[in-house]
């Protein structure tokens, strides 16, 4: 590993992707208790995803998390009777029940973003977060998740252009978890791997297998890495697959057995088990240790929660308008006459180094439309090629004819 | 005292709240080098440089989207929509992202959207919007619509300085046609508060942006004929200065409401509502509205004058409920 | 201590649920947590666990039947202290939570100011709705001024703001008017007729005057005079009879009738009686009106006026023609004496189908009274006075006296009327039903 852990990071990281899980798995009873309203996710089978790349920030970075990240939100710093709190509605909740489910930041303690329904909004946020950063002398790194799904947005790829015509320190992973609510990733985009998408955007990619926490891990550190020295952002594909339905009232048929099969195989939670028992990073008693842990968070954070007052009418008047001073005033670690006049100033010219021209014969086929795995649909590229390329043939000798 | 533009205006005070503000950011189109399709921007780039002059994309969702996210740590974007028209691009992001940020998690977002709107100069259908209705009607947001170039310095730098989200429309036909002294050195004009333009006690005319320059006009030719309006000009549209506005209804009993906005919708229905809630035992007569017609602005000149309010409307409507 | 278990909600469109199995009988024992039933909705099929530990007490819903979300299904008697949630704060507390406490709500909904009691809209003389305006409205209220009095040049011959300040300013100068006419009745009753005037009501007071406001009973006796000669047109036919036999059985058998039946003896059961016979002769003549319907009453209920000293009042006698002159007579005095001491019941001045007034008792040859709505006929009495009339070609002094019948021309004809007339004419001076 480029990047070895502790035994007892090791050992967290299993903490954190365990506590995830029952955490999830505790607010399902309480939602079919109905003491939890609305709507409730889950991240059943992408946990090592939501701690992996989590793990690998530094306190002063920031997340934005979606609704499969309670794990980062987790390691952020977020204890359990935040989420329950924030989906049963109540007064102590981190938005005092304004908003639910994983509508939740904090500014100053935490640094996360509360996200917001529509999708891909976060990723043009966080990319003026990293670039506030940057401006600010923090050297941060923004980080977010999107999904297969998500990724198809408008919001997500002029996001993704603003990062990258700015170079800003963002960090974008891609939880490619194969399923869109019903629709299965190849109907939302004929691309096997979502990354190649970042080379139309002129920013480094990787994929890595999202169930293995430890590689999840080493592939986020070495992009944070990258972005905090200023080499511009990184999308990160990380291949999942979501193990329930899109949310509760979901029931997920339409997934093929076969599929849920595979990949219960690879479940993250008992992969890392295996891992931690083959190089002997912890025993029986450990293990145990940790189960009280969790199992005792978990049932005090929700009496907690149980009982805590539900927020008072009033509420719902207060709060439209910042009345007072702000609460996250900007925290300089620059000295401030770099951004001021006389140091700060720039010629207001263009230097272009590229003209832009074709110095070869047109056309010239640098991509071919997918095929969908027939053979049928793969010998019609290639027929549609060769007629393309005797045009070109054609073309330039009669451009040859006529100079003479 | 220094003549300038309503432009002018603009680009002073931009300037100086850079100066004065550190994170004081610019954001938008073509502002660098160009200047800005306008010109608003001429000058930022050579004097602030890249960090705080930033040319983005043709990406109205991610400028915004940036802005927001630069506010939560602290820094005041101001961000630029080549012509206000684009607003719609970005519609998602400043109503769901933006504007319902602080209602909901304690997060604050101190910027300004700002760019050039309103129609007359020959702009078609998407260069020449006016679309305060669509912000009025969001919670969370301030709407200011300036009318002279004292006001628009004064109150960009009250928005730029407002913790919360402020849009700021530059009426483009006032851009060089209205000049203006204004003081030198820092003031501020506050938002949410109306302003008398002309006094009077026959009727009330409240109206903003371009409008105003008409409603003057138009209260000039009434005077002649001994009905004296009186002008409120709105400045803020959101949070709307009530009490400025009852006040006046008191005075003359008459009352009505000129805007460059279509009418179905149009902040003219709301005053009127806010009138009837605050001030209906004062009413002498109907309230009534003097808007553009419920259409896409048409391009042809012929068409746009007739889609486009007129000083000869404002008065027949003046005319009309001075004779109730 | 008892806990519900209800019905879950499963999704946000759901809103009912079926409980397919139960997975724990009552009697049972349960662990929180622990699965207790299984449930089938619209989107998908779950196993529902138990809210808290102890022993299932009662299931209420059994399987295959559905149920409203949030149904109770069942009950457990919980072990020990269970958690509820405590009721909202009064007042809003500083959490712990990192989030920035926002300060008090600068946009609190505007003050409506409270809805001032506002009368309804004015009506001139001549009925017509006077325009105006809330600020006219709200000025005439504040100085007192009738906006029936305030001229109008505003459009429309509206009253704008200028008409009433001139108003205002001559203030004194006007004389001092009885408050304007508001519409009669207090809400809640039945709707009345507005009383109207024939001239502008600066026409009627001039030089020393006195205003009287009238009492409901008049009110309501002008109102019902209005609207009978409005809608009935009103036709009369004079008759003459002979009452010589009548004085004279009444001044031979008074004494008797009086202290046999305790009772005073007067003249109008005779006539009541007569109207009797004449109403069965002629049904036209005990009908009323319903737009294009003549309503032919079976009852013969005969309404008598009463004069009172504030007023008037008609009685009606229930089932005249069942009764005997006796009983005519009883329930005569009975009602009279009872309408002036102010005891009649509603139910005794309803329902008449004829009536009889009698002018003639204050002296006067005859009158030509206003039918009682909604009969077709009243018969007016006038005074019976010895005259000289012509029998046989001789000159006889007889008691006389003029019938005159008032009738609703919609459905009496003259002819009717006449033969009606005639009819009571003939028992009257043929009288010859033993009164006692």
């Amino acid at each position: 590993m480029k990047y070895p852990l502790t035994r007892e990071q090791h050992l967290e990281l299993y903490y954190y992707m365990r506590l995830n899980r029952q955490l999830e798995e505790q607010m399902v009873r309480l939602f079919r208790q109905n003491k939890i309203i609305g709507g409730l996710y889950s991240s059943s089978g992408q946990e090592a995803i939501s701690v992996g790349t989590a793990y690998a920030l530094e306190k002063r970075d920031w997340v934005a998390p979606m609704i499969r990240n309670l794990g980062a939100l987790l390691v952020k710093g977020f204890r359990p009777r935040d989420i329950f709190t924030q989906h049963m509605a109540r007064y102590t909740s981190p938005t005092k029940g304004k908003d639910g489910t994983s509508h939740f930041g904090s500014l100053k303690e935490h640094h996360v973003v509360a996200p917001i329904s529509m999708l891909g909004d976060l990723i043009p946020v966080m990319t003026g977060v990293a670039m506030a950063g940057r401006y600010l002398g923090q050297e941060i790194v923004a980080l977010t998740w999107i999904g297969d799904g998500g990724s198809s947005t408008g919001a997500f790829h002029e996001g993704m252009g603003l990062a990258a015509s700015q170079r800003a320190p963002l960090v974008c992973v891609i939880e490619n978890n194969q399923w869109a609510y019903s629709t299965p990733v190849s109907r939302q985009v004929p691309v096997r791997n979502l990354v190649e998408r970042a080379k139309a955007y002129g920013v480094a990619g990787y994929i890595v297998d999202g169930n293995d926490a430890n590689a999840v891990y080493q592939t986020t550190k070495e992009a944070v890495e990258r972005c905090r020295a200023g080499h511009g952002p990184v999308i990160i594909e990380a291949k999942t697959h979501r193990m329930k339905g899109h949310a509760q009232h979901d029931a997920a048929e339409y997934v093929p057995k076969e599929m849920v099969e595979y990949w219960k195989a690879r479940d993250p939670i008992a992969r890392y088990e295996r891992f931690l028992t083959q190089n002997k990073l912890w025993n029986a008693k450990i293990k145990e240790e940790i189960d009280t842990r969790i199992e005792k968070e978990i049932r005090e954070d929700q009496e907690f929660a149980e009982n805590s007052p539900f927020p008072p009418p009033e509420l719902a008047e207060e709060g439209v308008y910042c009345e007072g001073p702000l609460p996250n005033e900007a925290e300089w670690l620059r000295p401030i006459e770099e951004v001021m006049p006389p140091k700060a100033g720039a010629k207001p010219a263009w230097t272009v180094k590229d003209f832009g021209g074709l110095e070869h014969p047109t056309p010239e086929v640098v991509a071919e439309s997918s095929s969908d795995g027939t053979a049928a649909a793969a010998q019609k590229a290639e027929r549609a090629s060769k007629r393309t390329k005797k045009v070109a043939k054609a073309r330039a000798a009669a451009l040859s004819r006529g100079r003479r | 005292m220094a003549q300038v533009t309503f432009l002018e205006a603009i680009r002073q005070a931009l300037f100086e709240e850079m100066e004065r503000d550190p994170t004081v950011i610019c954001l938008g189109e073509d502002i660098g080098v160009y200047g800005g399709a306008f010109k608003v921007t001429q000058g930022l780039l050579e004097r602030f440089g890249w960090e705080r002059v930033i040319e983005t994309p043709i990406a109205e969702t991610a400028i915004i989207g940036a802005a927001c996210g630069m506010s939560y740590l602290g820094l005041r974007p101001v961000a630029e929509m080549q012509f206000i028209d684009f607003i719609g691009c970005c519609f998602n992001q400043i109503t769901n992202f933006v504007a319902k940020s602080n209602y909901r998690w304690g997060a604050p977002v101190p910027m300004v959207v700002r760019g050039p709107s309103g129609g007359g100069v020959h702009g078609g259908p998407f260069h020449s919007a006016n679309p305060e209705a669509y912000f009025v009607h969001t919670p969370g947001l301030k709407v200011v619509y300036p009318s002279t170039p004292y006001d628009a310095k004064g109150l960009l730098k009250s928005a730029i300085r407002d913790n919360n989200p402020v849009l700021f429309f530059e009426h483009k036909f006032l851009y060089r046609r209205i000049k203006e002294e204004i003081p030198d050195g820092d003031y501020t004009v506050p938002l949410g508060k109306a302003i008398v333009r002309r006094e009077g006690r026959d009727l009330t005319i409240v109206t903003y942006a371009a409008m105003m320059h008409t409603s003057l006009e138009a209260a000039e030719l009434l005077s002649k004929e001994g009905v004296e309006a009186e002008v409120i000009d709105l400045r803020t549209l959101l949070p709307l200065d009530r009490e400025t506005i009852v006040q006046s209804v008191r005075k003359t009993n008459k009352l009505m409401v000129v805007h460059e906005d279509t009418k179905t919708g149009g902040m003219a229905g709301e005053i009127a509502a806010v009138v009837c809630e605050d001030a209906f035992e004062d009413l002498d007569g109907p309230i009534l509205r003097v808007t553009s017609l419920d259409t896409p602005v048409p391009y042809a000149p012929s068409l746009e004058e007739r889609f486009l309010p007129s000083v000869n409307d404002v008065v027949r409507t003046a005319r009309e409920l001075a004779k109730y | 201590m008892p806990i519900e278990v209800i019905m879950p909600q499963m999704g946000e469109s759901i809103f009912e649920g079926t409980i397919t199995k139960w997975l724990k009988k009552p009697g049972d024992r349960v662990e929180r947590d622990e699965p207790l039933f299984e449930i089938s909705t619209d989107k998908v099929d779950a196993e529902i666990p138990a809210p808290s530990s102890g022993v299932l007490k009662e299931i209420k819903i059994g399987e295959g039947q559905t149920v409203p979300i949030q149904t109770v299904v069942a009950v457990i008697d919980a072990d020990g202290a269970v958690t509820t949630a405590p009721p909202a704060p009064a007042k809003p507390a500083a959490p712990a939570a990192p989030a920035p406490a926002a300060a008090p709500p600068k946009t609190a909904a505007p003050v409506i100011p409270a809805p001032t009691a506002v009368p309804p809209a004015p009506v001139r003389p001549t009925g017509e709705k006077i325009r105006s305006s809330p600020l006219v409205r709200r000025m005439a209220r504040e100085h007192n001024v009738d906006l029936a009095t305030v001229p109008g040049t505003g459009a429309g011959g509206r009253i704008s703001k200028k008409d009433i300040q001139v108003v205002i300013e001559r203030g004194g100068a006007r004389p001092a008017m009885a408050p304007a006419p508001s519409v009669p009745g207090a809400p809640g009753t039945q709707a009345h007729v507005v009383l109207e005037n024939a001239v502008p009501r600066e026409k009627i007071y001039f030089g020393r005057y006195e205003v009287q406001p009238m009492t409901t009973m008049r009110q309501r006796i002008a109102e019902h005079m209005v609207i009978s000669k409005r809608v009935s047109p009103h036709v009369y036919s004079i008759e003459e009879v002979d009452m010589t036999n009548i004085v004279a059985v009444r001044e031979k058998l008074r004494g008797e009738f009086e202290r046999k039946h305790e009772t005073k003896l007067t003249f109008m059961p005779f006539f009541v009686r007569a109207c009797v016979e004449g109403l069965r002769a002629f049904p036209t003549v005990n009908a009323s009106v319903d737009g294009n319907n003549v309503v032919l009453h079976r009852d013969i209920n005969m309404g008598f006026a009463v004069a009172l000293e504030w007023g008037l009042i008609v009685p009606v006698i229930k089932g005249a023609e069942e009764k005997n002159f006796l009983g005519i007579q009883r329930a005569i005095n009975d009602l009279a004496e009872r309408a002036r001491t102010k005891k009649l019941k509603p139910e005794e001045v309803q329902e008449s189908t004829f009536a009889i007034t009698n002018p003639g008792v204050f002296g006067g040859l005859m009158g030509l009274p206003v039918i009682n709505q909604p009969n077709v006929a009243i018969l007016g009495l006038g005074a019976i006075q010895k005259r000289p009339v012509v029998i046989n070609d001789a000159i006889a002094i007889r008691s006389m006296v003029y019938l005159t019948l008032s009738y609703d021309h919609r459905v009496v004809d003259g002819a009717v009327s006449h033969q009606f007339l005639g009819r009571v004419k003939h028992i009257l001076e043929n009288w010859d039903e033993n009164i006692l």
